[in-house]
């Protein structure tokens, strides 16, 4: 009887989750063919609609930052784990910082449409191989996080319908990688900014009135939230301590700090974020959309982790744990208890809403990479016409959505937080030295650029090939064989050194390749210095 | 605002007779620019280490100290969860500060050196104009 009951309710909640899902899908559809680049000029579909107000830029920002991963991994991470999950969103909260301090108003003032034009001004001298090697970068940081979203979608259905069956599976992944690339080839910039906005207000609305709710439960009362956590948890006082996920020997401990470092550092370098900060036309604005995406960044995650403490206290961890083992489902089994399934059928929309934001920015970054650095500056040499390099970018976006459902059909059993985690960690050694050399370090060459770039791609990746990940270990891809020398399961802690290191080296070995300006004394880093302080473009 | 021959400080600065570098080098020759440069830069290093290295030192703590972190201070509250509750007020404290610091000290200069770049094309602009327009 109980069991058919709760059949019962989750059909209704599967129902009303498909009927808000697509009501949602429709709306943002029309809205995204409304607003699409009506002219054929490339600034339209890379940068969208410059003049929107701080607060909506913030929001966009705060819907590209916060993925599933976000709303359901850390949530269920806070409810298996407890003290350690909310590490992890700390660690979120603080990479937005990193955005602010480091990356923002330089990338902005000096920046036109991609990361490359960046670096092509501050390193003038070979700058196609830049753009090829920064191209490369992006497209595999891109695509691993753009299949950490489908695979991630793959298991929210399993919530659901239980084991999905290979044509469930299929066809969940198609239909999101479908909508996801029409919002990126056809409405460019402005159909993501859309599509961001509605789910950064839906996410903010949805994880609020649900934390309300929890609070509530207590009485406002949170030395009760804690205590009931750590009852419910049947751990007691150690699910509020460190160690419950990494704990026990220094490797899992060192494996922590990687994934923290790779986290807070890797973030503010992901290439659909520093796509999303060159959109504002002035520093000003730029500056007030940061500062409320600080605002709403802070506050989710704060309220994620309310909630999975919350799911711990009034669901139980066991029953969680049961349900998924990664705690994925969490915050929809919390839902479930708060508001029935009308507020479970609420969450799993947005949580799919989510996906599409993300996978749409993801897309879209990954096109204009290969659009305008690759294909009209590297291949092209400059010479392409906008008309030209916007038809390439809606095909390259087509490419890149059809490649993600390819490798997520493939490998749809990898865990959505792995692919994510070493999309950062790529992120966090490749792209960040050459950014912060750029800025920052006057004896930054092109050969640095190259050497950091590849050998921090390459450094990551390797050490993911000869992790516990892939051999050895009875949850890994291949588990029988064992070629698992590199201990870690996340390589940030070897390899962002690494990338920082040999972005030096190279520097130091290629000479000084940027004389000065003999006439006017000034190097390619003082002029972009200058363009990248005072943002000589704006009145 | 619109004081034109103390452009360039303390430095040698060539006549100023229309053929003075437009664009980014003028700028990077004024004194102003680099005492802008050095307050962002000292500015952004202090409160990147004190995020980042703040978060990582605690991430660190948490693993290796633990018997430190469960030390209860209120109720169930640790000094691992406060400390953890405290990232949230630094993000704040660290936004407020930053944008108070680029409002206060960068964003005048900026406004200036963007100001002085404008007449100087300006000026640049009106000569070939001129020019052409005698000789037609």
């Amino acid at each position: 009887m109980v069991t058919q009951a709760a059949a019962v309710v989750d059909d209704f909640s599967l129902q009303l989750t498909l009927v808000l899902f697509i009501t949602v899908v429709v709306v943002t559809l029309f809205t995204v063919l409304l607003t699409a680049p009506q002219h054929d000029e490339i600034s339209e579909f890379y940068l969208g609609n410059r003049d929107m107000s701080p607060l909506r830029n913030g929001l966009a920002m705060c819907g590209d930052y916060l993925s599933a991963a976000t709303l359901l991994g850390s949530t269920g991470l806070v409810a298996l784990t407890g003290y350690d999950g909310l590490l992890q969103l700390g660690g979120t909260v603080v990479a937005w910082m990193m955005v602010l301090l480091l990356i923002a108003e330089p990338l902005r003032n000096s920046g036109k449409f991609t990361l490359g034009d960046t670096l092509a001004l501050r390193l003038p001298r070979g700058q196609r191989s830049v753009r090829l090697a920064l191209a490369l970068c992006t497209l595999v940081v891109c695509l691993l996080y753009l299949v950490a979203q489908l695979v991630g979608s793959v298991a929210l259905l399993t919530q659901f319908i239980g084991d999905p069956s290979r044509t469930a599976r299929a066809m969940c992944v198609v239909v999101i990688g479908t909508i996801v690339v029409v919002y990126a080839a056809i409405g460019g910039m402005p159909g993501a900014t859309t599509i961001q906005v509605v789910k950064a207000v839906m996410l903010v609305a949805g994880v609020g009135i649900t934390a309300v709710m929890v609070m509530q439960h207590f009485s406002w009362n949170i030395d009760r939230l804690l205590s009931s956590a750590a009852d419910n948890s049947n751990l007691g006082d150690e699910f509020l301590g460190p160690g419950l996920r990494y704990g026990g020997t220094t490797a899992n401990k060192l494996d922590f700090f990687s994934l923290q470092l790779a986290i807070v550092l890797g973030l503010a370098a992901l290439p659909h974020i520093m796509m999303r900060l060159l959109a504002p036309r002035t520093t000003q604005v730029l500056r007030g959309s940061v500062v409320w995406a600080v605002g709403l960044v802070g506050f989710v995650c704060l309220m994620a982790g309310v909630l999975g403490l919350g799911a711990t206290a009034i669901v139980g961890r066991e029953q969680i744990a049961e349900v998924d083992p990664r705690g994925d489902a969490a915050i929809l089994l919390l839902a479930h208890q708060l508001g029935g399934a009308v507020l479970e059928a609420l969450l799993s929309s947005l949580a799919f809403i989510t996906l599409l934001g993300v996978a749409g920015g993801l897309t879209l970054a990954a096109a204009s990479s290969l659009a305008h650095d690759l294909w009209s500056e590297v291949i092209r040499k400059g010479k392409a016409k906008q008309t030209e390099e916007l038809a390439v970018a809606r095909l390259a976006a087509v490419v890149i959505g059809v490649l993600g459902m390819m490798l997520a059909l493939l490998s749809w059993g990898t865990s959505t937080a792995t692919l994510a985690f070493l999309a950062f960690a790529i992120a966090a050694s490749a792209i960040l030295p050459t950014i912060v050399y750029s800025f920052f370090w006057r004896g930054f060459t092109g050969r640095g650029a190259l050497l950091s770039l590849y050998g921090g791609l390459l450094c990551s990746v390797l050490l993911v090939v000869f992790s516990p990940i892939i051999s050895s270990h009875p949850t890994s891809v291949y588990p029988d064989a064992d070629f698992a020398w590199f201990p870690l399961q996340n390589p940030g802690i070897v390899s962002i050194p690494a990338g920082f290191l040999l972005g030096w080296l190279g520097s130091l070995a290629g000479g000084r390749e940027e004389p000065a300006a003999a006439a006017t004394g000034t190097s390619a880093f003082d002029e972009f210095q200058v363009r990248a302080l005072v943002g000589t473009d704006q009145g | 605002m619109s004081q034109n021959p103390p452009l360039h400080g303390g430095f040698p600065s060539p006549p100023p007779t229309g053929m003075e570098p437009p664009g980014p080098q003028a700028i990077h020759h004024d004194p102003e620019f680099h005492a802008m440069r050095r307050a962002y830069g000292s500015f952004g290093t202090v409160a990147v280490l004190l995020a980042a290295g703040g978060f990582l030192s605690y991430v660190l703590l948490s693993s290796f100290a633990p018997d430190l972190m469960n030390l209860r201070l209120v109720g169930h509250l640790t000094v691992g969860l406060t400390l953890g509750l405290a990232q949230f007020v630094v993000m704040g404290v660290a936004a407020w500060r930053y944008t108070r610091h680029m409002s206060k000290r960068i964003d005048p200069t900026v406004r200036r050196l963007r100001a002085q770049q404008r007449q100087r094309e300006q000026q640049q602009t009106r000569v070939p104009a001129g020019r052409r327009f005698r000789t037609w």
